[in-house]
């Protein structure tokens, strides 16, 4: 199977792809640079302080990038690309292409109101902008520090539009099948997605469905309406009847415990909701203001009990163990960064981001902010766009009280720098 | 006798208001039916795509940018904006009436934006993707009066809607073809925004340019330049902003 499909995949390759004058080939090439400061707080600068070197931390990378988006066509049908080409270089160590990778390729069927699409392809559909539940062909990293762009996911689609309306039926990641925990919680695993859109004046409303082969199934709603002249306001709901997401073996086990604690299962119920709003004003600024709920996330118990083991391992750390146990701790501390592995780290959240465009300039700063442990992200960036040059410099910072979530990250600050030059 | 005198004098009394009647309406042409007029100079079709070049420059004269843009207009108040220059790629806005949709290149999701946000930039978007006053304003003839050396209709324009990009816009259009010559574009807070002038040329006489002089704050320079105008109708699709966020070849 296989096989007949590479064949088909270079078979349709083959095809004499006519290219439009609006749709020829471009891209951009991007060299950027990064700087990380290690927390000292949190489970992986106990490892480090166990055992120096031992964690990854990434302290200083570079790295050069070349993004190609091109779309062929073929009568009715289409041919697209997204892909990525990166070197990177890390600490002073050549990494090589680990980073390169195909976004996007899917073949389209254009039948007038019906469209299908069968390949690699991003899909998303949800209002929000920090917070997106309702995407449920991908889950996307949202708030990226570097507007990294998304990679698709295998699928079938189908979709149907008129002036006013739009139906979208996804089979997603279809050749995968239930082999484990990991792939519900990458959102990887197979399942069909549906979206209905209308059109009602000042307001969209969109209904979604979804059927996992993990996680089942769930439901969801959003809406998006301008409110004013310079107000706009979105909402978002979703309701899954199961979800999968770190837990740990209970009661939470002491620091003499050699067994690795947390594991991916599967929970029930999860609501995740969120409310926003975004104003502009008249001098070119504008401002987005949200809130949302995850249910998906850890409950705040599990980050108490969470916070506890992390102090019994720096209490058994203190004074200074015998290399056989900086070793066992250090071991032990590794595992408590398993839950920091997830999009959402606590389940009520607040964001603000304010921006302004004077001229070729965009300057915007925003904050995360936990209110369960006041733990928060503050992110300051600068852009400069010309005709094809972008220049970014954007910093980023965690902090909070020790006890805090986000204060406990591996990176405490990271510092980019992005040119960027479009074709 | 005085019967028929009397019903003379009705008559010509009649005749009369008529004539005047006629010279009054001579003397005041219907200022929709100018701004109509003046629109056939920016308007090839109701249903065009237009090719548009913008170029930006600094108070002192200095080029800052330069885009290019493809606009669908469409009956209905509808149009599409697509953006062509590699610094814009791929991001497309998209009106329906008082309604707006900005979509990024690779995000896939369509944005509602505000009629504020689509003023951003020197040349907004309704800059670009709105050439007809006539549907979007009531006019009323402010008077004759003399531009630069010709003489001219001075009009002045109120909205007909909130979420056009200018809610008065004081015209001059030439008195004897009716030809745009220059305008000043005012806000919802009755700040002069920008003075836009208006360059001729081809046969039959069209707009070739429109130049914006911003006085808001930067105090630069636009020049939004018609390069091509042709007769073209879209499919209703493209009209949907959630087929725009799939990314479809729109040629």
């Amino acid at each position: 199977m296989r096989m007949i499909l590479r064949i088909a995949g270079c078979a349709l390759l083959g095809l004499p792809w006519a290219v439009s004058a609006a749709e020829r080939p471009q891209g951009e090439l991007r060299l950027r640079h990064e700087v990380a400061g290690a927390s000292r707080q949190g489970p992986l600068a106990l490892v480090e302080a166990l055992q120096p070197g031992a964690a990854d931390t990434g302290r200083e990378r570079w790295a050069l990038e070349a993004g190609l988006r091109w779309v062929g066509h073929q009568g009715p049908l289409a041919l697209g690309i997204d892909a990525l080409a990166a070197w990177q270089a890390q600490d002073g160590r050549l990494r090589g292409r680990g980073a390169s990778r195909l976004n996007e390729l899917h073949l389209g069927l254009d039948a007038g109101a019906w469209q299908l699409s069968l390949g690699r392809k991003v899909v998303s559909w949800d209002v929000g902008h920090g917070f997106r539940p309702n995407d449920m062909v991908q889950q996307e990293q949202r708030r990226t520090l570097d507007g990294a762009r998304p990679q698709g996911r295998p699928l079938v689609l189908v979709e149907h539009f008129d002036a006013e309306r739009a139906l979208s039926l996804a089979w997603v990641n279809p050749r995968h099948r239930d082999d484990g925990p990991d792939r519900a919680a990458d959102g990887r695993e197979a399942a069909l997605a549906a979206r209905a859109y209308w059109r009602r004046g000042e307001l969209d409303l969109h209904l979604f469905a979804r059927r996992g082969e993990r996680t089942g199934a769930s439901l969801g709603g959003a809406l998006a309406a301008v409110a004013s002249d310079s107000l706009a306001v979105h909402a978002s709901l979703r309701i899954a009847a199961r979800h999968e997401r770190w837990a740990p073996d209970a009661p939470a086990s002491g620091p003499g415990d050699l067994s690795n604690p947390w594991w991916r299962r599967r929970h029930g119920r999860a609501l995740q909701g969120l409310v926003g709003l975004a104003w502009t004003g008249s001098q070119q600024q504008s401002l987005i203001v949200e809130a949302w709920h995850d249910g998906s996330a850890l409950p705040d118990s599990t980050w108490t009990a969470w916070n506890a083991r992390n102090l019994a391992l720096a209490a058994a750390a203190s004074p200074r163990p015998a290399d056989a146990q900086a070793g066992l701790l250090a071991w032990q501390a590794s595992w408590q960064t398993a839950p920091l592995d997830a999009p959402t780290l606590r389940r009520d959240n607040l964001y603000l981001r304010l921006s302004w465009q004077p001229g070729a300039w965009t300057l915007a700063a925003d904050r995360l902010v936990t209110p369960a442990d006041r733990g928060h992200v503050s992110t300051l960036s600068a852009q400069w766009q010309g005709d094809r040059w972008r220049l970014t410099l954007a910093g980023r910072q965690l902090g909070g009280p020790s006890r805090a979530v986000l204060a406990q990250l591996p990176s405490r600050r990271r510092m980019l720098a992005t040119a960027e030059w479009s074709w | 006798m005085n019967a028929r005198i009397a019903l003379t004098r009705l008559a010509a009394g009649l005749l009369a208001g008529a004539l005047l009647q006629v010279g009054s309406a001579r003397a005041a042409p219907d200022a929709q039916a100018l701004l109509a007029a003046a629109d056939r100079y920016r308007v090839e079709a109701a249903d065009q795509r237009v090719q548009t070049r913008v170029e930006t420059r600094d108070a002192d004269g200095t080029p800052q940018k330069e885009r290019l843009y493809t606009v669908y207009l469409q009956t209905g108040r509808r149009s599409l904006v697509l953006m062509r220059s590699p610094a814009e790629a791929g991001q497309k806005v998209l009106m329906h009436g008082d309604d707006f949709w900005l979509l990024m290149p690779g995000s896939q999701r369509a944005l509602r934006i505000t009629p504020a946000q689509k003023l951003l930039g020197e040349a907004s978007v309704g800059d670009i993707a709105t050439l007809s006053w006539s549907e979007d304003y009531r006019g009323e003839l402010r008077g004759r009066e003399d531009c630069e050396g010709t003489a001219c209709l001075h009009l002045s324009l109120q909205a007909t809607r909130k979420a056009v990009s200018y809610q008065r816009i004081e015209l001059w259009i030439g008195e004897r073809r009716h030809e745009p010559l220059r305008a000043e574009l005012y806000v919802q807070s009755d700040k002069l925004a920008k003075r836009a002038r208006f360059e001729l040329a081809g046969t039959p006489a069209r707009v070739q340019a429109m130049v914006l002089e911003d006085h808001l704050g930067s105090r630069r320079t636009t020049r939004v330049q018609y390069l091509s105008r042709e007769a073209r109708t879209v499919p209703e699709t493209w009209m949907n902003p959630m087929f725009l966020a799939r990314q479809p070849n729109l040629d």
